[in-house]
């Protein structure tokens, strides 16, 4: 695989893109990390789109317009039936070739075309946000279609594309691996009179995670590095003044060490207790390791010294 | 491509490198507790014993323009404690320093 890695700039971006969308899956789809991979993918798919739209230019003079037309259309059709749904259906029947004569004859016809050509990009862009699966397929498509009517030679990059879009059409395991299935709320913090901080859809996300309220609530306590308690409507009351963003923190590190499978990093897992040690049994793949305890470790003092003392004494 | 296999393993490289103790070895937790008001502390835990504790404190105060001091502890040893969140300071003047590997650090809290 080395020898091929500074094959192509098309490749190299190819594999970049597989990568983002890898770690977006690691990130388990919590909103910040999506956010942030948002720019990246929206590059991407702006390549992507922008080579689509070469490809359809090649293929107008080519002889393969049905093809090209029908995911073309499909959007085109639901997106523009309120306005004038039987003009475009016409349009849609018709040939590439005939559009471009179109362009010059009549000129709303061809601002219509153009404004559904930048529709249907926008559109892209969207699947591509949503799930770059049905964008893959499409591009992968337009690239076996290219050489599958002629006789030239396919390039590597094309049968690169191909071999991913048949392994996930025979596997939606790995489909479903590609995006994040793993959507958690964020969680609801506000504050309660100056010192105190609610989390208050703490049971959901205990409940979603699949986890112990118990322990979640210790992990959370001893990372905070202050005390708390549920309260009488099942919402969690800190000590302290806290960020919805630093709890969100905290939340990604619990997830990350007793949620994911550490192995696949699947988050189908138990965590059961076994002769005082956690270990986390994966659903998925099976693997079985043992997570760190929950410490809270040295705590300085922060209260009143003279009040600790009153306790003692 | 090597084929893993079939490279050579010193079996004794980390017995021959825990003899030169530049690095420690273990956890070093940093951790940050709330006070009153914006106040917090950082405290950092796991330290080498090897190490001067007071000579790092007086050093760390120093650079980071906070107080600090060292704590005797029954069960965690000495513990440092700064005053201020200074976790970020701190991770970056263990690894510079050489003291810790940043995958040595754990950083905790928010």
């Amino acid at each position: 695989m080395d020898a091929e890695d500074g094959f192509d700039p098309t490749l190299l971006k190819k594999k970049k893109k597989k990568k983002t969308t890898f770690d977006l899956d690691a990130a388990l789809g919590l909103e910040d990390d999506t956010k942030k991979e948002d720019p990246l993918d929206e590059a991407s798919a702006d390549a992507g789109a922008a080579e689509l739209e070469d490809n359809l230019d090649l293929e107008s003079f080519g002889k393969k317009k049905k093809k090209k037309k029908k995911p073309f259309n499909m959007d085109d059709i639901e997106a523009a039936v309120p306005s004038f749904g039987g003009e475009d259906a016409t349009a849609a029947t018709e040939e590439p070739e005939e559009e471009e004569i179109n362009l010059d004859m009549d000129f709303s016809m061809a601002k219509k075309k153009k404004k559904s050509k930048k529709k249907d990009l926008d559109e892209l862009f969207a699947d591509k946000l949503d799930d770059d699966k049905g964008e893959d397929k499409e591009n992968v498509e337009d690239n076996s279609s290219t050489w599958a009517g002629s006789d030239r030679d396919y390039t590597y990059d094309e049968l690169l594309k191909r071999v991913f879009e048949i392994i996930l059409d025979k596997n939606p395991d790995m489909a479903a691996g590609r995006k994040p299935k793993f959507v958690m709320r964020p969680p609801q913090v506000l504050r309660v009179g100056t010192k105190k901080t609610s989390f208050a859809n703490f049971m959901d996300i205990a409940k979603t995670l699949h986890r112990l309220p118990k322990h979640l609530l210790d992990f959370l306590l001893a990372e905070l590095g202050t005390s708390g308690s549920m309260d009488g409507n099942q919402q969690l009351i800190i000590k302290g003044r806290f960020q919805p963003k630093q709890i969100e923190n905290v939340l990604r590190r619990y997830i990350k060490e007793y949620v994911t499978c550490h192995t696949c990093r699947s988050p189908e897992t138990i965590l059961q207790k076994d002769t005082r040690l956690f270990f986390l049994q994966c659903e998925s793949c099976g693997s079985r390791c043992s997570v760190a305890s929950i410490k809270s470790g040295f705590q300085a003092v922060t209260g009143k010294r003279a009040a600790i003392r009153a306790k003692t004494t | 491509m090597s084929i893993q296999n079939l490279n050579t393993r010193d079996p004794f490289a980390d017995a021959i490198k825990g003899n030169d103790d530049d690095i420690q070895d273990g956890l070093v937790h940093i951790r940050i507790q709330q006070r009153n008001g914006r106040k917090t502390l950082t405290t950092v835990q796991g330290l080498s014993a090897e190490y001067d504790l007071k000579k790092i404190v007086r050093s760390c105060k120093k650079e980071f323009a906070c107080n600090g001091t060292v704590i005797e502890h029954p069960e965690y040893g000495e513990v440092l404690q700064l005053q201020g969140d200074q976790r970020e300071n701190i991770c970056q003047w263990l690894t510079k320093v050489g003291l810790a590997k940043p995958d040595q650090l754990k950083v905790h809290g928010f």
